[in-house]
């Protein structure tokens, strides 16, 4: 494929689902089935198209095309290379999943007409930011996503929501604001906000520094980098469960994707290195893991845990960051997908709870196991991919992420990462082993064990096709992610790591 | 004198690839996920695919033996989880791959009978054929990776057997299993990954001297890891827990088997990592010395903490379960000794391997003995049992025998291999006359007089004495069973008998590979377990046995219940998890709630800033407001003042109008006034004019009169006249200016003919 048809299917994949926004506004006066069913073409469409920039991709092709100018210098620009390409196929994949069983889900919801086109809208502004080729352009789809978002997450309009809502808001902006000056400082020092020059500031000064931490506020906020992550264990159980795997999935990985085009698109590594800016991300990053999987312990919803264990795990990705070298830096694409596939299969198999039963307490859950096998089966599986137990993808991560850090001399990091998979055993096991070897309500279970009368239940309680669907999917893609020798994923990964590390070349 | 016994000597150094290993692997691995997705209804069919699948595994691995007698096989599965799924079976691996399938065997069929009176069948045979590849996978694994791999696969599928109850108890010992183990396999991957780091290798290849200065933390990493599992005081304490409350047959693998794979780990790590491919320098042999002490005396503290608990015991099954724990101690001490005898540390390890062969036989044997027990009589509890030898008299005598081989009684199987580890101890005392080792010594043959003691106590319990009212029946064994109990008794009596043949055939290989040399080895192609030296040392701890055991029964010493805080979970690990636990949680939440407190107090500022704000605007406001009120209530006033100016002019207006109006009429009056003088001054001029117009009638009438009487005088007159003139020219009628123009005219005329004529 040549340049040309690459930017126009850039542009399509950006544009289609904005585009699609007021048609499905429109189409949910006529018809719910058919707004449906747009929506998950949609996100299909976009999805597809999004691979069809694999072979370009696999040439190593990068492309930096400006669109139009808005002010001298400063330009709506696209911009793909491996890392925009592996984000926002994982995007499109975790969305198209999340609309199929949305509509489920949804069916007994309000508000469906405002419900769908928001969620189809993000999935634009999302790969908007995968595809900004300058950080202004970035901004732009940063903030719209952010600022849109927010409708998800009031979505149930309960007064809690609306409270959760406005503090994310509130963050939200302070983060946008942050940024925005970030962006007039780098402006400012190297005169362009381009990411197809290479590297804009290369010298280390003051107000560098000023616009690093500028960053590291606006996109941790983002990513529920302490002290920032105020908003997200409030936000993330509040909305419906689609939207809180989406937000928790993917829109916590556009922080990371900001911070990584910052760290080697505006700074460069030796500038990092040897100003040790750095391990102010570090530090950070090594809080929030410890502080996130800390306070999960202390959650009986099963949301909130979700949640707070969102935030440890995307210290992770911080972590992985931060200490800049390849195979840390593999470990921290890596799990920017495992944790897409783990926790997204997690918030929707906890969404199939909550949904069938209206359980949110963990404490209520015994026996759910035997109730929903297939739903507490993928959770299972995808917590412990979370413990980080092979063969699962969240063992390959944490491996690679370990081994990083081993190399650059930082075993006191793989303490910290050993110490948060403990963690994660502790509030993880006592989700799944009462859901599947303990009885409800401390009934004895029967010596001489009548099964038979579990599997009517069984067939009473389990969610619907559509649902389980998605959530099996996801829970299928820890297992083949870790196990499969022919791992393409972390074959991206790695390569996104060389490509990034070696300045835009494999 | 080192080449002595050259028939023995075998090359081991071939090398076979054959996938062999991972089909070993993933043949119970898959039988166990096809077997959960049998029917329930369907029992034989599942009994037979168990069976079956257990004895492949076992046939798989009789096919390994001719290569690794003379070799190691290797099989590679490139790019596996990134890292390589790598397979390597030596001899010592082998050894045990034959363990666990021969034995997983024989508790597959002994699950048969057991497992008829349980619930949920379905998932315990899928489960336990799923551990046994996993255990599997774990010894036939040539890297650590691969090896941590399966090694935590059997934690968790092994914790399902756990559970298998499903009651309080169990629960609790599961999960307590459950987390100590994956807590060790963090620690295990911790290791790993510093050996990676170190090394750039994980597989299992001597490397002490690459590893550099962390290589203390490796090796405690290493052994927390695998010491969980084999269940080294202090990290045993799920394992007196876990092993009663699992069922029988999964208990005796659990005790057999699974604790074993620890003991492999540490022996691959002490034995083989842990060492270098050449000459140990002097500096690192002192190191291994302290090593292999560190690692002899957790053995020598394991064994006797366990005997001595095993013997306060009053549950069979936890008896057992502590005897496990105290014989996993004889395992390390003799692997310890190994370790530091450096290359004489031939006697330590052919005693560890012996005995962990020997203990799998005998241990699991005593399990489902104890097993078939409880199955017919549904106690656990020695008060409650007794007779049983009369009842079940084949229970009774494999129990004796199993009993004699724990006990190390020549003749039965723990001798020769207690007799190993022994000797390994006499020779570490020869050479480095230490009293730590001398201690050590004592304390080991204390505790195989321990061991003697608790297994009398165990048997007088359950088999001797009067048979209780309510187990007074007749008890019909199942067949299974019964083929099971005399395999595992026959198995203890032939290898007692000749015990030589397994330590020539597959402990010396090995040991010639591993590098062993000088006394001990020598020592070891020529021991006779039946000469007087050994036994001696077995009468020794009989008679101590006995010295201990009479006073203590007929005392009562053996029922003292130590109280509950004296445990090591109380004194250890309650307080040390629950601190950590409250810790980590509070530090977290604190943190937590402090930055959200951060942010609500900044915002409860930045508001209250704003109310101030807002107040001075509204201060402002207010002053506008007040200064708009005057304002307003001015202009009402100026808006008054314009009323009344407007009324006054409004009247003075209707004033002004009035007036005109008077005026108006006024002059209307005035205007018909006039009207009125004017039509009277026309009148009078009409009148005058009357006058006149008389007046002028009479005067015309007069002057008519005057004028007839004057024209007819003038008619009279004017005609004489008219006459006279129009009939001549006179001078009469020549006016006067006629007279001067002529008169002019003539002077002209003269002066031009005068002029004319004289020029």
């Amino acid at each position: 494929m040549d340049q040309a048809s690459i930017i126009i299917i850039m542009v399509v994949i950006v544009a289609l689902p904005v585009v699609m926004t007021p048609v499905l506004m429109y189409i949910c006066r006529i018809s719910d089935r058919l707004r449906n069913g747009l929506a998950i073409l949609t996100a299909a469409a976009t999805f597809i198209l999004t691979l069809l920039l694999y072979p370009f991709i696999r040439d190593g092709g990068v492309v930096q095309q400006s669109l139009f100018e808005i002010l001298p210098n400063l330009e709506i620009s696209i911009h793909l290379d491996i890392l925009s390409f592996s984000l926002a196929a994982l995007a499109s994949f975790i969305w198209l999943l999340c609309t199929i069983y949305s509509i489920d889900y949804m069916a007994k919801e309000h508000a469906c007409s405002r419900y769908y086109p928001v969620l189809i809208f993000t999935l634009g502004a999302c790969q908007g930011i995968f595809f900004a080729g300058d950080l202004f352009s970035l901004f732009v789809f940063f903030e719209l996503m952010s600022i849109i978002a927010y409708i998800l997450i009031i979505h149930e309009q309960t007064e809690e929501a609306l409270k959760a809502g406005y503090k994310y808001l509130v963050m939200t902006i302070i983060g946008g604001l942050a940024l925005f000056f970030g962006i007039i400082i780098v402006f400012e020092i190297g005169g362009t906000v381009s990411l197809g020059v290479g590297v804009i500031i290369g010298e280390p000064s003051l107000l560098a520094l000023i616009a690093f931490i500028c960053f590291l506020i606006g996109f941790g906020m983002k990513a529920g980098m302490f002290p920032l992550h105020v908003w997200l264990p409030d936000a993330h159980p509040v909305a419906p469960s689609p939207a809180s795997a989406l937000l928790s999935g993917v829109m916590l990985k556009t922080g990371a994707y900001g911070l990584i085009r910052v760290v080697f698109h505006v700074y460069s590594v030796d500038l990092l290195r040897s100003s040790g800016w750095n391990n102010i991300l570090a530090i950070l990053a090594v809080i929030t893991i410890l502080l996130g999987s800390a306070v999960a312990l202390t959650q009986t919803d099963i949301k909130r845990r979700l949640a707070y264990s969102s935030i440890s795990q995307l210290g992770y990705v911080l972590l992985g960051l931060s200490i800049l070298n390849n195979n840390a830096l593999t470990g921290a694409v890596f799990h920017i997908f495992s944790h897409a596939f783990m926790k997204s299969a997690l918030f929707l198999a906890a969404g199939a709870i909550i949904w069938k039963t209206g359980i949110r307490n963990i404490n209520d859950m015994k026996g759910l196991g035997r109730l929903m096998p297939v739903t507490m089966g993928s959770f299972s599986l995808a917590a412990l991919a979370m413990i980080g137990i092979p063969p699962l993808n969240g063992f390959l991560s944490k491996w690679t992420l370990a081994l990083g850090a081993l190399d650059a001399g930082m075993p006191g990091y793989v303490m910290v990462l050993l110490i948060s998979s403990l963690l994660n055993a502790l509030y993880y096991l006592p989700i799944i082993i009462p859901a599947f070897f303990e009885s409800p309500e401390g009934e004895e279970i029967n010596d001489h064990g009548d099964e038979g009368s579990h599997e009517v239940l069984f067939k009473i309680k389990e969610a619907t096709p559509l649902m389980l669907s998605a959530i099996v999917i996801l829970a299928l893609c820890t297992i083949f992610f870790g196990l499969t020798p022919n791992n393409i994923i972390f074959s991206l990964s790695r390569l996104t790591a060389l490509f990034l590390l070696g300045g835009g070349s494999f | 004198m080192f080449a002595a016994a050259p028939e023995l000597l075998s090359d081991l150094s071939r090398v076979y690839y054959s996938s062999l290993p991972l089909w070993i692997t993933l043949l119970p691995l898959l039988t166990g996920i096809g077997l959960y997705f049998v029917k329930n209804s369907a029992e034989t069919l599942r009994k037979v695919v168990s069976l079956l699948a257990s004895l492949a595994v076992l046939v798989g691995v009789m096919l390994l033996l001719p290569m690794v007698l003379s070799g190691t096989v290797k099989y590679d599965l490139i790019d596996f989880m990134q890292m390589g799924l790598f397979f390597e079976v030596d001899l010592v691996g082998w050894i045990f791959a034959f363990l666990i399938a021969f034995i997983w065997s024989l508790a597959t069929l002994f699950s048969f009978a057991y497992m008829d009176f349980e619930h949920n069948r379905r998932r315990y045979y899928s489960v336990l054929i799923f551990t046994l590849g996993a255990t599997l996978g774990v010894v036939l694994a040539g890297d650590f990776f691969t090896l941590f791999l399966f090694f935590e696969m059997m934690t968790l599928s092994s914790f399902i057997l756990v559970i298998h109850e499903q009651n309080r108890e169990a629960m609790q010992a599961g999960i307590l299993y459950l987390y100590l183990g994956i807590a060790g396999g963090l620690a295990l991957l911790f290791a790993i990954m510093m050996l990676y780091s170190a090394t750039g290798t994980v597989n299992i290849v001597p490397v002490l001297e690459d590893l550099g200065a962390n290589r203390t933390l490796i090796y405690i990493m290493f052994l927390i890891g695998f010491g969980v599992k084999a269940g080294l005081v202090p990290l045993h304490i799920w394992l007196p827990q876990a092993h009663p409350v699992a069922p029988s047959p999964a208990s005796a693998l659990l005790s057999g088997i699974m604790i074993k794979a620890g003991a492999y780990g540490i022996f691959r790590v002490s034995l083989i990592l842990f060492t270098s491919p050449g000459e140990i320098g002097a500096a690192d042999a002192s190191y291994l010395f302290n090593v292999g002490s560190v690692l002899m005396w957790i053995g020598i503290i394991t064994m006797l903490s366990g005997a001595i608990m095993a013997l306060l015991q009053s549950n069979m099954k936890r008896i057992l379960a502590y005897s496990s724990v105290s014989q996993i101690g004889y395992i390390a001490t003799g692997l310890g000794a190994a370790v530091f005898m450096g290359t004489e540390g031939a006697m330590g390890f052919a005693g560890a391997i012996y005995h962990i062969i020997n203990h799998a036989f005998f241990k699991a044997g005593l399990f489902m003995m104890v097993g078939t027990i409880y199955l017919y009589t549904h106690e656990l509890e020695l008060s409650k049992l007794g007779g049983m030898f009369k009842k079940m008299p084949l229970v009774g005598i494999t129990f004796i025998i199993a009993a004699f081989g724990i006990a190390g009684i020549p003749g039965f199987n723990g001798y020769p291999s207690k007799t190993l580890i022994h000797d390994a101890l006499l020779i570490a005392i020869k050479f480095n006359d230490l009293f730590s080792i001398e201690l050590a010594e004592k304390i080991f043959t204390l505790t195989s007089a321990l061991t003697i003691c608790y297994f009398i106590k165990l048997f007088r319990g359950v088999f001797l004495g009067p048979v209780p009212e309510k187990l007074d029946r007749e008890y019909k064994l199942a067949l299974s069973i019964k083929a099971v109990l005399t395999t595992f008794a026959a198995i203890i009596v032939a290898i007692g008998l000749f015990p030589n043949f397994i330590l020539e055939r597959f402990l010396v290989p090995p040991a010639e590979f591993l590098k062993y040399e000088g006394y001990a080895m020598d020592h070891l192609y020529h021991f006779n377990f039946f000469e007087w030296h050994p036994v001696e040392a077995m009468l020794v701890v009989i008679i101590l046995a006995v010295v201990i055991y009479l006073p203590g029964a007929y005392r009562n010493w053996f029922s003292w219940q130590p109280p509950p805080w004296l445990s090591i979970y109380a004194l250890l690990y309650r307080p040390l998890t629950h601190r950590l636990m409250i810790l980590t949680c509070k530090a977290g939440l604190i943190l937590d709630s402090s930055v959200d407190n951060a942010y609500n107090q900044s915002g409860s500022a930045a508001r209250n800033m704003c109310d101030y704000v807002g107040n001075i605007d509204h201060g402002l406001d207010s002053f506008y407001h007040k200064w708009g009120l005057i304002g307003s209530k001015l202009a009402e006033r100026s808006r008054d003042m314009d009323q009344k100016l407007d009324g006054f002019y409004q009247r003075s207006g209707q004033a002004a109008r009035k007036l005109a109006d008077k005026s108006a009429d006024m002059d209307s009056a005035l205007d018909k006034a006039y009207q009125k003088t004017g039509k009277a001054a026309q009148n009078l001029a009409k009148q005058s004019s009357d006058l006149d117009k008389a007046i002028n009638v009479v005067y015309d009438q007069a002057g008519k009169k005057t004028r007839d009487e004057v024209e007819k005088r003038l008619a009279g007159k004017q005609e004489k006249h008219d006459k006279a003139e129009s009939d001549k020219w006179s001078t009469k009628n020549l006016s006067f200016d006629n007279l001067l123009l002529v008169l002019v005219l003539g002077i002209v005329l003269f002066i031009i003919f005068y002029f004319g004529r004289s020029s």
